[in-house]
């Protein structure tokens, strides 16, 4: 499956900015079951300096900075990526995988490989999601026991989540913190990833953040509207023996050939799409417009129209 | 010499306190190394050993020597403490003990490189990953940066002290921004100053080769411009524990101090903000933290830093010392570990003792810690944010539990450690020696492939006799560290500070100094100005109600009446004497002027001027010399310790003010002739001027545009020329009664008059006209245009239309629009000069706010 990502965030200033400097983790990762074919990220105004790291958790960041007076800042990035899940590793969850209990789960994370050091920070606290509340806890035990599977487990927290939280944009912000997302119950796709990813770090297991995006449909019968998809979360639990499995807790399901992954990070703060410091004054306004759709080749453009006709 | 007048200093040390201590063994002998010391003491005697304490603390006071205490009542600048009584260790030990110092600050070192490397600590399990995946200090933006220098942690200070074997342990290591060799140079300079006699006989070994080694690695460590870098030193502010060390290395290395907003990032390069435009910056000594150095990438909230520093870093357009993320190191838990890494990368075993620690992330090492947890010392991993330090033995049934629960929780992020019982030294307190805990601080700094290590260090000692920690923060002094070498008869001649600077200094030039520098010195001028003519004319009004009471005219009365109500037009302090308030104040004056005088919050009182002043002052207290510094404090002094309760006291009140008139006197002249016109004195003298002519223009307005009768007319324009000290020269040119246009005449048009006007004016436009051209362009600028107007306007007045009474036989019209046509042009001068050479307008924003708190 090829699809054709455009991710478009403007930013409109009040007054004017003298000069800004961001990051930007927009580019599509490239792994057994995902690649990426073609990639382009505009900038406007040009932007004086533009570089590509590897950050510390294998993502690629754009730093660019803008240098000179400016009053909007457009970034696009515009991508081709070819999504195989079947290829994938745990593309289907053997038996054995889904058989590990908690019990076994965090026996297994203390006999070190370099494997399971490199999964056990994410135990750990990070910017957004620390020192995990009593509230949280327990609402991770009523699916976390000793001796259930923590596929199962993992799979039912989904579920609640999915059914107990409601999707509201309007209630979060970017840095709404997980303990009023919890007692609200209410937020977005990225609150309720880290919620969840707060709930298994609690019960002592490695869990991810994983930002990309996912391909929406239009109501039946109806054609499908430029930008009105998002960008995306979910998050990911560590499976000693296994390894990263995903889960998507908006959707209530395991994330296949309609998610296009992104970055990986500890929580939201580790990688957000764009950030940011600028220097001027005054307020600004963001709009953001997201499309994904399948990838038509030039051929099949022509065909379709000549169909149509 | 025989031993008896030495050992009777001691003859109480050890009254109801026995522990190890550094001169005096149990036994009651004396340790040798001391032996000479304590000599020159008893050769001075205890009257004169207090004696010279008190002359130490004075010097330390007069220059102005200070640590900041966070949240302190005493409020900032406490006076830094300096025990007379020197720390002695002999050079046999100390060659001993500088080379554990290379070896641990070679091995952390070698620590920081993996943990942003290739992690092979971690991989190979010789240090549990979470003692650094936890760690706040850990910073992930930094992984994989490469560096210029051969070394990558260049800095190091350790804190030592002696255990019970009898050898120097490390307590602590210093990594992130290494406090205290200012402090330290500071203290050998002052007691070198007050007891020379110490130093008789005895080869102490002096600090410069460090500074050198120190000043050569700032130069050194530059990957760009290397035959002549720019170095900067970068402080968090004025606010900041150890504000006074930067202003000091500033002032000692030669190197700007600047802030984070002095800073700019443009090309993937780290720019300074002069006067002409901006200079490129290849070597940052930097005093901030690492979380705060870069709001792009650390913490979005930080204003103390620059933003995109991290990525100038990477692509080694600039050094930074120590690089940001060092402060991992600064980790407890990474003591259980020293020795296997020194073995790890080294094949040798450790130096320098530690204290005995248990890491609680481990099974075993935390079952004895949570069994054992009364005999230890409890500490998180990261002390950055100055969380508490457990002291077990002090804490109650329910704070251990509390405690275990804690540790329990998040195991990993704990230290468990001995509880060891460290030496004392002698301190001097009031008439007798008392033995004090002690922590020596040294210093390490990158030297080819080893390290330099400063001949002694920082002493400090607990606060009081008893007290377990030592801690500037909390109170407590410190001591000159002398390493002595009794084996060399030789005693050098005094060493003195002086090496060829590699470089020239970039930064001279008026067009080279730093925009920040440079709006401090303008601002020091206007508030200077404001605090000695708002002075002049409160003592002036004093002056008028003391002499009404003797003369009780009727004219009197109504004169001082509008002198009162002039003090409310000068200083913006509404209503005051105008309005419904009018009645009120002009019943009780003195409790108005009371808040002109001393009401700090009233923006245009005294205290204001003065505070802010002081603001601008501590700001650029490199540039200020010793004297400058003296004069102030005692101005300072007269101020604050003026009583409350004679706030309502005409004579005091005319008293203090002539001490504060004299001594501010005396400041700006020192100020004159100890800074230069291209160090920045320029602007000062621009912001001077324009404060002295908006008074002059204010006062003015106040009393000479309306009408008065004869006999009152004549009390005010006295009362004018004395408060702008102008009756003598009044009298020598006119000769004659006061008369309004003689008075304008002076005050307002005279061409060579240094307090009239339209002189002021003149040299503002001079002075504007020196300011650096930020483009090639000839044409004027909006700031020359301004000012030029100004001068014109005030060229083309004349005295016999200004006094041109209007039909109404009240007010003069001309010279009232003159006056407040010039007023808005200075106005208009001051904020375009701000516009174009300050430019610190721009605010920094988060494109998104994501700060976080944990």
């Amino acid at each position: 499956m090829i699809f054709s990502v455009i991710h478009k965030t403007t930013y409109n200033y009040a007054n004017n900015v003298t000069y800004c400097h961001n990051l930007a983790n927009l580019k599509p990762k490239t792994f057994v079951g995902q690649e990426l074919l073609e990639y382009e990220l505009e900038i406007e105004p040009k932007p004086t300096i533009l570089k590509e790291n590897i950050d510390f958790f294998g993502n690629s960041v754009t730093h660019f900075s803008i240098e000179k007076q400016h009053k909007k800042l457009v970034v696009t990035a515009k991508s081709k990526v070819k999504r195989s899940y079947e290829a994938q590793k745990n593309a289907s969850i053997s038996d054995e995988c889904k058989s590990v209990t908690l019990e076994q789960a965090l026996a297994k994370l203390k006999v070190l490989s370099p494997e399971i050091i490199e999964a056990k920070q994410y135990v750990l606290d990070s910017a957004f999601i620390n020192n995990i509340s009593k509230t949280i806890h327990n609402y991770a035990k009523k699916s976390f026991q000793k001796e259930r599977s923590v596929f199962e487990a993992t799979n039912e927290l989904m579920q609640r989540i999915f059914k107990e939280f409601k999707f509201d944009a309007s209630f979060s912000t970017v840095a709404t913190p997980i303990d009023e997302v919890i007692e609200a119950k209410k937020g977005v796709c990225q609150d309720f990833a880290q919620v969840a990813i707060a709930c298994i770090r609690s019960m002592g297991l490695p869990a991810r953040y994983v930002s990309g995006y996912i391909e929406t449909f239009p109501p039946p019968g109806k054609e499908k509207l430029f930008g009105t998809d998002a960008s995306h979360a979910w998050f990911s639990v560590y499976i000693p023996g296994f390894g990263w499995i995903d889960f998507d807790p908006t959707n209530n399901q395991i994330p296949k050939n309609q998610h296009i992954i992104v970055a990986y990070g500890r929580d939201y703060y580790d990688v957000p799409p764009l950030k940011g410091v600028i220097y001027g004054s005054g307020e600004s306004t963001l709009e953001v417009a997201v499309d994904i759709r399948p990838f038509k080749s030039e051929n099949q453009q022509q065909q379709q129209q000549q169909q149509q006709q | 010499m025989t031993k008896i007048p030495i050992t009777s200093f001691f003859s109480d040390y050890f009254k109801d306190f026995e522990n190890y201590d550094e001169v005096l063994k149990s036994d009651m002998t004396i340790n040798p190394n001391w032996e000479k010391l304590l000599t020159n003491f008893s050769k001075l005697g205890m009257d004169e050993l207090n004696k010279k304490q008190d002359d130490l603390d004075w010097l330390l006071a007069e220059n102005g020597v200070t640590y900041n205490v966070y949240n302190d009542p005493n409020g900032l600048n406490r006076p830094w403490n300096l025990n007379i009584i020197p720390f002695v260790i002999d050079q046999k030990e100390w060659k001993t003990i500088e080379k554990g110092l290379q070896q641990r600050a070679h091995l952390l070192d070698l620590v920081l490189k993996d943990i942003y490397g290739d992690k092979k600590l971690i991989k190979d399990g010789i240090v549990p990953s979470e003692i650094i995946y936890a760690h706040r200090g850990f910073l992930r933006p930094c992984h994989q940066i490469q560096y210029n220098t051969a070394q990558q942690l260049v800095m190091h200070s350790a804190d030592l002290a002696r255990g019970p074997d009898g050898r120097m342990w490390v307590v602590n290591d210093r990594t992130e921004a290494p406090s205290g060799m200012g402090y330290a140079l500071e203290n050998r300079f002052s007691v070198r100053e007050v007891v020379p006699d110490f130093f008789k006989e005895i080869n102490v070994k002096q600090p410069f080769g460090f500074f050198k080694d120190f000043n050569d690695l700032l130069i050194n460590s530059a990957a760009t411009n290397k035959e002549n870098p720019t170095i900067v030193i970068l402080t968090p502010g004025p606010h900041n524990e150890t504000y006074f060390e930067h202003a000091y290395l500033s002032s000692f290395l030669g190197y700007p101090l600047v802030k984070g907003n002095d800073l700019v990032v443009r090309d993937n390069k780290v720019w300074i903000k002069t006067l002409k435009g901006l200079i490129q910056v290849d070597v940052i000594y930097r005093r901030v933290d690492d979380a705060y150095s870069d709001p792009l990438e650390l913490k979005g909230d930080s204003y103390l830093g620059v933003a995109g520093l991290l990525n100038v870093v990477r692509a080694k357009n600039v050094s930074i010392i120590n690089p940001i993320g060092s402060g991992v190191l600064e980790n407890p838990g990474l003591i259980p570990f020293m020795n296997s890494i020194c073995k790890y990368f080294l094949k040798e075993d450790l130096l320098l003792p530690q204290i005995a620690s248990w890491w609680c992330g481990q099974e075993k090492e935390r079952k004895y810690v949570l069994e054992n947890i009364r005999k230890l010392v409890v500490k998180p991993i990261d002390n950055t944010k100055r969380e508490h330090i457990y002291f077990c033995e002090f804490l109650s049934d329910k704070e251990i539990e509390a405690l275990k629960k804690e540790i329990l929780a998040k195991p990993y992020r704990y230290v468990a450690q001995e509880k060891i019982s460290f030496s004392t030294a002698p301190n001097l307190t009031k008439d007798s020696l008392e033995p004090r805990k002690v922590m020596c601080r040294t210093f390490a700094v990158a030297k080819e492939n080893s390290y330099s290590i400063m001949p002694g260090g920082l002493v400090r000692v607990a606060a009081e006799r008893k007290k377990l920690s030592v801690s500037n923060q909390k109170g407590g002094t410190s001591k000159d560290f002398w390493v002595t070498n009794n084996a060399n008869k030789s005693f050098k001649k005094r060493q003195r500070f002086h090496w060829h600077h590699s470089s020239s200094n970039i930064f001279s030039g008026i067009e080279n100094l730093p925009s920040n520098t440079a709006e401090n010195l303008f601002w020091s001028g206007r508030y200077l100005a404001r605090t000695l003519v708002t002075a002049r004319y409160i003592r002036m009004v004093l002056n008028q109600m003391t002499n009404s009471e003797f003369n009780k005219r009727e004219s009197d009365t109504e004169s001082l009446h509008i002198l009162y109500q002039s003090i409310t037009h000068l200083t913006s302090i509404f209503p005051g004497f105008t309005g419904k308030n009018k009645e009120k104040a002009i019943e009780n004056p003195l409790e108005e002027i009371a808040i002109v005088l001393f009401d700090k919050t009233q923006m245009g009182s005294l205290a204001h001027a003065l505070s802010s002043f002081n603001n601008s002052y501590y700001t650029l207290r490199n540039l200020w010399s010793k004297d400058i510094w003296r004069v102030f404090d005692t101005l300072k002094k007269d101020w604050n310790g003026f009583d409350k309760k004679d706030h309502h006291n005409v004579q005091k009140l005319s008293k203090l003010l002539d001490t504060i008139i004299t001594k501010l006197i005396a400041f700006i002249g020192l100020i004159e002739e100890s800074i230069l016109v291209d160090q920045g004195l320029l602007l000062y003298f621009i912001g001077l001027q324009m404060e002295q002519a908006i008074m002059t223009i204010d006062k003015s307005r106040a009393l000479l545009t309306i009408s008065y009768n004869e006999d009152v007319e004549y009390e005010i324009l006295e009362s004018l020329l004395n408060s702008h000290e102008s009756l003598n020269i009044y009298r020598y040119s006119f000769k004659s009664y006061l008369d309004i246009e003689n008075v304008i005449k002076l005050i307002l048009l005279d061409d060579a008059y240094s307090r009239s006007l339209k002189y002021q004016l003149n040299r503002i436009r001079r002075d504007v006209f020196r300011l650096p051209k930020r483009t090639n362009d000839a044409e004027l600028t909006t700031l020359e245009t301004t000012i030029l107007k100004a001068c014109d306007m005030i060229e083309n007045a004349k005295s016999s239309t200004l006094i041109q009474v209007d039909e109404n036989g009240f007010t003069r019209t001309e010279l009232e629009e003159l006056l407040a046509s010039l007023s808005d042009l200075i106005h208009n001068t001051s904020m375009s000069l701000t516009d174009m050479y300050f430019n610190h307008s721009d605010e920094q924003i988060q494109l998104i706010n994501q700060n976080y708190t944990n």
